[in-house]
């Protein structure tokens, strides 16, 4: 009889200490496994689960004992965390209200409401001062967790009271945990895989994370703000902190106050130097606000820091085995966080340089990018939205560069890149249609094989004319006939169709939209007829100069330098007037618009070339002026 | 022996059912690493020529690669990717005992290995330093990269990203799976652009830049076409990934923001991705792409030169079908093997390659191409199931590695001709074909007659039944024809029957035992019927005939030629006068028996057409009813020991009958009853000329002396009775409980169906004043219907008898017979002579 008295108790000995010894282990597996990533975290993980789950069965194998809730909920927890840590949520939360209905039958009342809401809160009521009391508050810590790492907000927020008093006794009751701690002590306590108060801190701060992010979403910046500001307070690691600062910045962005997102995402930036979304919200603040020179240093800062090891990953410190990763997995947060790629920025910091006069700079980030792509530890993973440019031009680019920089061999030498890859596959002539149906031709040529063969001709006529331009620089004249002839031989191939018109070689009268492949075409004829207009001025064959100028005029009005050059032959033609009319036209157009705006680096006048003095052409108008 | 290849069996592993296809790579020096698809990995020494070592993975290996720089080995698990080092190996497998030479040594490969626990990879591949695995995961293909360590101790792979591509048609995967058992691995093909030797291509990875199974060189204007500039530009190898769903994909491996996208459709498993060289360019770049799909479909991917006028050089992709399945593949430089598992079959690439030089003529090459896809030359190797190209192919001569299917590694040398003989006619190749050869040959044609052999043997069996069905048919409607003139003996399927009287449950019943005597020359098969028809008579003309007339079927299975069949059936309980019966037979066959059930389910209309034929008809008449008594008993008390001695026991019953009849005589006159019944009865005689009796009874028992015993008067009318009684000259026979009575004398007492007494009585008399001799059989009975049935029965008997006497011997005779009616209440009978 006594043997019988006893074994129930033996029992629960037992499992108490089989359970403490699986938590032991489980930590000890968190302590020493930090270098692995989360995949390789999950097989012990996955057999801890499986542990705690056999466990539970011996347990609940028994008909509730009141003296047996406090295991059994423990254990449970413990189970729970294992799942959830998984992604298994459902068959957490199933396991969790089983177990809670379970010990529920011993106090006599159930709820059965199918209600999540209605269910929780007849549960704190009924189980108000027993003795499993807090076992059941910790399950609700779970229960929170599922929801939020689910997006279920507004179960979350219906339940707000609740959750809020529950963090409160939780993180609050510094006596009751002294004592908890103390009686953990002893081995007939069961112990927790996570302690749940570091729990529920961790579940409070990523709510109002997620929440604000979905508020801000949402278009309700302000009411995003003053909560992200309360939460802002609150005892959190370092990289979520950061969180709650980008996003009050964010808001901030939102509600047009530049200045003060700006002083948001510095403090983000303070509490954790890798928030490298923070860095490129103030970098697309900085380019609002046109401060470049800002603009640039956000992007420098931003590069070297993507190009740390560790920052892609969102390095969220894994101390507990709920994640703030598998938590925070709100679609509106990714995408506010989300950071283009490392090249993607390198090379918009190399294209600002350039434009902005950084051009040694520039061109040191260009060879940086290029050689980012042909190393071997390049690999094509992050696919991110803003893309880099197709490789031609980013080869074109920099080509543009270098000889911006006067490296005029170097840009030859990617020129040749560019032609040798591109030339096999041109086509002897191509039909460039209507504007409107562009893009449908585009898409069909790419859908034949693969690549748009009227883009790779004007690559390969861009590169001719950098090359062009490379032996102008030189003073090759004779060279720079051949290479802009080669770019203009190119260029005839393409013949424009309006709807209903046949096949033309397109002239300067056309109204060309912006950016298609008829305005870079138009462009790239101005641009390689007038420098060879401008070589023929330098080898004294002005007849040739002439047309070639005039041509290019038709094709390109917008060109500053072939408008000049027109004029300088046609006054060493002596035809004075016509020159000057030449040029004032020019220097009208000049002060009219910025053509050049939008179009690819390569595709600007070239600085390199032979000058024409402005100051002193006036001086000739003015010396012809009685005339 | 021109055309023949040389194959060389190297070594056998058992085994059988593999979940994974097998798979056979050179690597470590001169070795070979066979991986069947189970739990090992075999180490297989090509110039030892044995097995040096056997790696035991924890669960089925799905694939491996190798890699040169770092000496290492990759095999992917279930569990996931281990990885072994050569220098490991080597000292595991020289510190084995010293006994080495005769068994391999055995590693097991534990967890400590494992570098990627990635579950259920499929395929792997090596470029650089960048592992590649794809896996499938619940509904996408999951391509994977890692990068491997610098040092070989360091365990630390890190993931760099991974490509998924939704997954298309799994049934096709799942077709193969449920055929075979084994998962078809997806093919992992490296192509990387321009010259291996390309100045600007790093330094390191040359290497592994010479071209292996699963790495290729491709012609740069065909990478450009196929892959696009910018992965010629950042000169970024493309992984090719031919899926078991049939799509072919790529990705630029270090492009910045690329895609798996898919190049082709094959819209079968894809077995092999290779690289051809097919045209005379510099050595190691290919111009030529080639997939081959698991029902034969081959892919050639090309450049295509472009028209004069218009597009310049163009991506080509012929398409074509060899025939036969294709287990597995491989490509040299102008040609393309596969091995359908019963024939090793080569193809012409280059010649392929020209049949594109017309382009106008497009009908015309199209048709071509598809000639040439038809007609591979074969090999005559069969059951290969895993290909291989030695590492080393100095000699100049294509060798192959082969892995058969029973498990044999094999070295496959081509013959040197083999360029020629391919391009001539097969005649050649016939000649030196091995004997495995045409044994697995005939192998191959015996599997495909069996089911035509199969298939031709039913409809004979249909044929043949059919036939022995219309013969029997126009037997029987011959006989019917002839049925007056033909007695009955001589029909070659008929009925004869025999009476039989049976007590069930205290009540006598008769029963008819029918006879289905086949002596035609022909079986009568499954599908026939005897059906049986009984019908009174007497009611046979009149209106409720019909309702009258009771049918019997018997379906029977087999009657061969000589065979009986008997069955019995219900004639009338006792007490039913309704006789003489006339019992007509026929044979019935069913049509839809001719067929098997599932056909004649689709022909209602079949199932119940039948051929029915008329066999012959029987009477059973009032002689065939009668119960004979022993001569020896009292008439008079016949009635009650007959019964005690049917039923033994029923004494009581006896009793109760004997004390009945008794009290019946009482009551109706006491001592005159016996005289008064005698006087009751009726009586008819038949007289019949004794010479014809003589004449037709001696002949029937012909063994005996025409002047013997039988010739005497008494005899005669005892014979007379027992012929009448037993003789069947119908076919249809008394049948005798017991013994059957010697008829001694000339008077039988019998009981008539209804219970009634019936005495017959045949003697001698003279006939008229010319002093005829007859024999007067007299019959006599309490019951008029009994004297009636039985005169009429004799008297058929004897026209029966008379008639064929007729037409045995020529009618002359001056025979005759007189009927004479007796009977103490009726008319004086009226007698006829014929």
């Amino acid at each position: 009889m006594s043997d019988k008295m006893y074994q129930p108790t033996n029992l629960l000995n037992k499992w108490v200490q089989e359970n403490n010894e699986l938590v032991n282990k489980c930590k000890q597996q968190e302590g020493g496994g930090d270098t692995l990533s989360r995949d390789q975290n999950q097989t012990p993980l996955r057999s801890y689960s499986s542990e705690f789950h056999k466990l539970l069965r011996k347990i609940q194998g028994v008909p509730p004992l009141v003296n047996h809730t406090h295991l059994e909920l423990s254990v449970v927890y413990n189970a729970c965390v294992c799942s959830t840590a998984q992604s298994q949520f459902t068959e957490a939360e199933l396991l969790l209200i089983q177990a809670i209905q379970r010990a529920l039958q011993m106090t006599g009342d159930e709820p059965v409401a199918s209600n999540r809401t209605v269910f929780w809160r007849t549960v704190l009521k009924s189980v108000g001062n027993t003795t499993f009391n807090t076992c059941v508050r910790y399950l609700l810590c779970l229960q929170w967790a599922i929801w939020l790492a689910t997006c279920q907000l507004t179960i979350i927020q219906e339940l707000k009271e609740e959750l809020s008093s529950l963090f409160e006794t939780l993180c609050g009751g510094v006596g009751d945990d002294k004592k908890n701690e103390a009686r953990g002590k002893s081995s007939d306590i069961p112990l927790l895989v996570t302690d749940p108060r570091g729990l529920v801190e961790l579940l409070q701060i990523c709510t109002s994370i997620i929440q604000g992010a979905e508020r801000l979403s949402e278009g309700q910046s302000s009411e995003a703000l003053s909560a992200l500001q309360t939460a802002s307070s609150l005892p959190a690691p370092r990289a979520l902190l950061a969180y709650v600062h980008f996003l009050s910045g964010s808001c901030l962005a939102h509600m047009s106050r530049p200045q003060m997102a700006l002083q948001c995402y510095r403090k983000a930036l303070v509490t954790d130097a890798c928030c490298v979304s923070a860095l490129y919200q103030s970098m697309l603040i900085y380019r609002q606000l046109g401060n470049t020179q800002a603009e640039i240093q956000a992007l420098r800062l931003l590069q070297s820091t993507l190009m740390l090891p560790s920052v892609t990953v969102p390095a969220l410190a894994t101390t507990h085995l709920l994640s703030p990763s598998l938590l925070l997995c709100s679609q509106s947060l990714s995408s506010l966080l989300s950071v283009p790629s490392a090249l993607s920025v390198l090379h918009s910091l190399a294209l600002k340089c350039v434009l902005h006069g950084r051009v040694s700079e520039g061109v040191e980030h260009y060879l940086d990018l290029l050689a980012a792509l042909h190393s071997e530890d390049q690999h094509g993973v992050h696919a991110e939205a803003p893309a880099l440019p197709r490789l031609p031009e980013l080869y074109l680019e920099a080509g543009a560069a270098l000889l911006m920089a006067r490296r005029p061999a170097d840009c030859m030498a990617l020129c040749n890149e560019v032609i040798s890859t591109t030339l096999e596959l041109l086509p002897e002539k191509v039909v460039l249609e209507d504007p409107e149906e562009t893009s449908e031709a585009e898409t069909r040529d790419m859908s034949v094989d693969g690549e748009d063969r009227v883009g790779m001709l004007l690559w390969t006529g861009a590169a001719y004319l950098l090359q062009g331009h490379c032996h102008t620089h030189l003073k090759d004249w004779k060279q720079a006939v051949t290479h802009y002839t080669r770019c203009i031989n190119l260029l005839v191939r393409v013949r424009f169709k309006k709807k209903g018109f046949q096949p033309q070689i397109t002239s300067g009268d056309m109204v060309v939209k912006q950016g298609t492949h008829l305005c870079i075409l138009q462009r790239l004829k101005g641009l390689s007829l007038a420098g060879r207009g401008i070589s023929f001025t330098q080898t004294d064959q002005l007849k040739e100069a002439l047309r070639d100028l005039l041509l290019s005029l038709q094709a390109s009005p917008e060109c500053v330098g072939a408008g000049l050059w027109c004029g300088e032959v046609l006054w060493r033609l002596g035809r004075r007037q016509e020159a000057a009319a030449c040029w004032e036209k020019t220097w009208s157009f000049t002060t009219q618009h910025h053509s050049a705006e939008g179009l690819p680096v390569y595709l600007q006048e070239p600085q390199s070339g032979p000058l024409l003095d402005s100051t002193e052409l006036r001086h000739r108008i003015q010396e012809l002026g009685p005339n | 022996m021109e055309g023949r290849c040389a194959v060389e069996t190297w070594t056998e592993f058992g085994f059988s059912g593999t979940p994974y296809t097998p798979k056979i790579k050179f690597g470590l020096g001169t070795n070979v690493f066979l991986c069947t698809g189970s739990d090992e990995v075999f180490v297989f020494s090509t110039q030892e020529r044995k097995l040096r070592a056997v790696l035991q993975f924890p669960g089925p290996v799905s694939d491996l690669v190798e890699c040169h720089d770092k000496q290492l080995l990759y095999v992917s698990c279930r569990s996931g990717v281990y990885c072994i080092s050569f220098p490991f190996l080597l000292s595991r497998v020289q510190s084995s005992p010293a006994d080495a030479s005769s068994s391999p040594a055995e590693l097991k490969i534990s967890s400590d290995f494992l570098v990627v626990g990635e579950e259920g990879a499929l395929s792997l591949l090596l470029v650089s330093s960048v592992l590649l695995i794809l896996s499938q995961r619940d509904t996408s293909w999951l391509l994977s990269l890692y990068k491997t360590p610098e040092q070989t101790q360091s365990s630390s792979y890190e993931m760099l990203g991974s490509f998924r591509l939704p997954q298309v048609l799994a049934d096709l995967n799942s077709d193969t799976e449920g055929q075979t058992g084994t998962r078809r691995r997806p093919v992992l093909v490296c192509v990387h652009p321009g010259h291996p030797k390309s100045p600007s291509s790093s330094s390191t990875s040359s290497s592994e830049m010479t071209i292996t199974d699963s790495h290729f060189c491709l012609e740069p204007v065909l990478f450009k076409l196929l892959f696009g500039i910018d992965a010629a530009l950042a000169r970024s190898p493309v992984i090719l990934c031919g899926l078991p769903d049939g799509r072919l994909c790529f990705l630029p491996l270090r492009l910045p923001g690329s895609q798996l996208r898919v190049l082709r459709s094959l819209e079968q498993p894809v077995v092999f991705v290779g690289a051809s060289v097919v045209m005379e360019t510099g050595p190691g770049l290919a111009r030529c792409l080639v997939a081959v799909g698991e029902q034969g479909r081959v892919v050639l991917m090309k450049t295509d030169k472009g028209e004069p006028e218009g597009g310049g050089d163009m991506a080509g992709f012929i398409e074509g079908c060899v025939p036969g399945p294709v287990v597995c593949s491989f490509v040299d430089e102008h040609h393309l093997y596969y091995s359908t598992g019963s024939d090793l079959l080569v193809l012409d690439l280059s010649e392929g390659s020209s049949w594109r030089e017309g382009k106008e003529r497009d009908g015309e090459t199209s048709r071509k191409t598809a000639a040439a896809f038809q007609s591979p030359t074969s090999l005559n190797v069969c059951r290969v199931i895993a290909l291989a190209a030695p590492a080393l192919n100095t000699t100049g001569d294509v060798q192959l590695l082969g892995l058969t299917i029973r498990g044999q590694l094999q070295r496959i040398i081509l013959p040197a001709g083999r360029e020629d003989a391919g391009s001539s006619n097969l005649p050649s190749t016939q000649v030196g074909r091995s004997v495995r050869d045409l044994l697995s040959a005939i192998g191959d044609v015996c599997e495909r007659a069996s089911v035509l052999k199969t298939a031709i043997k039913s409809k004979n069996q249909i044929l043949r039944h059919l036939n022995h069905v219309l013969n029997i048919s126009f037997l029987l409607l011959a006989n019917k024809n002839s049925e007056e003139h033909l007695p009955m003996q001589e029909k070659q399927i008929r009925c004869y029957a025999e009476t039989r009287w049976s007590r069930l449950l205290q009540k006598d019943s008769l029963n008819l035992t029918c006879v289905l005597d086949n002596s035609s020359p022909y079986v009568l098969e499954q599908g026939w019927t005897l059906s049986i028809t009984v019908f009174p008579l007497s009611y046979s003309s009149s209106a409720e005939g019909e309702s009258s007339s009771t049918n019997f079927s018997f379906p029977f299975h087999n009657l061969n030629p000589g065979e009986t069949l008997e069955v019995s059936l219900p004639l009338s309980a006792a007490g039913d006068t309704s006789f003489p019966m006339r019992v007509s037979c026929s044979l019935i066959f069913s049509l839809s028996s001719l067929l098997g059930e599932e056909e004649t389910a689709h022909l209602p209309s079949l199932q119940s057409s039948c051929i029915s034929l008329p066999l012959n008809t029987l009477t059973v008449d009032w002689l065939h009813t009668l119960q004979v008594n022993s001569p020896t008993m009292h008439p008079i008390s016949r009635n009650a020991t007959s019964q005690s001695s049917n039923i033994t026991t029923d004494t009581v019953q006896a009793f109760l009958n004997s004390h009945r009849s008794r009290c019946a005589g009482r009551g109706e006159g006491g001592g005159e009853g016996a005289s008064k019944a005698e006087r009751e009865q009726c009586s008819a005689s038949v007289r019949v000329s004794s010479e014809l009796l003589r004449d037709t009874l001696v002949l029937k028992s012909s063994d005996l002396d025409p002047r013997g015993p039988k010739s005497t008067p008494q005899n005669l009318c005892s014979s007379l009775l027992d012929w009448l009684l037993y003789e069947s000259p119908e076919g249809v026979k008394m049948g005798h409980q017991g013994d059957r009575f010697v008829l001694s004398s000339s008077v039988v007492h019998a009981r008539g169906p209804t219970g009634d007494t019936v005495k017959l009585t045949a003697k001698e008399v003279n006939v008229g004043e010319e002093s005829l001799r007859a024999i007067e059989v007299q019959i006599e009975s309490s019951s008029i219907a009994a004297v009636c049935g039985l005169h009429h029965a004799v008297l058929r008997r004897i026209q029966y008898q008379w008639r064929r006497r007729q037409q045995e011997v020529y009618f002359g005779l001056s025979s005759w017979c007189c009927f004479l009616w007796q009977c103490n209440n009726l008319q004086p009978p009226t007698s006829t002579c014929v």
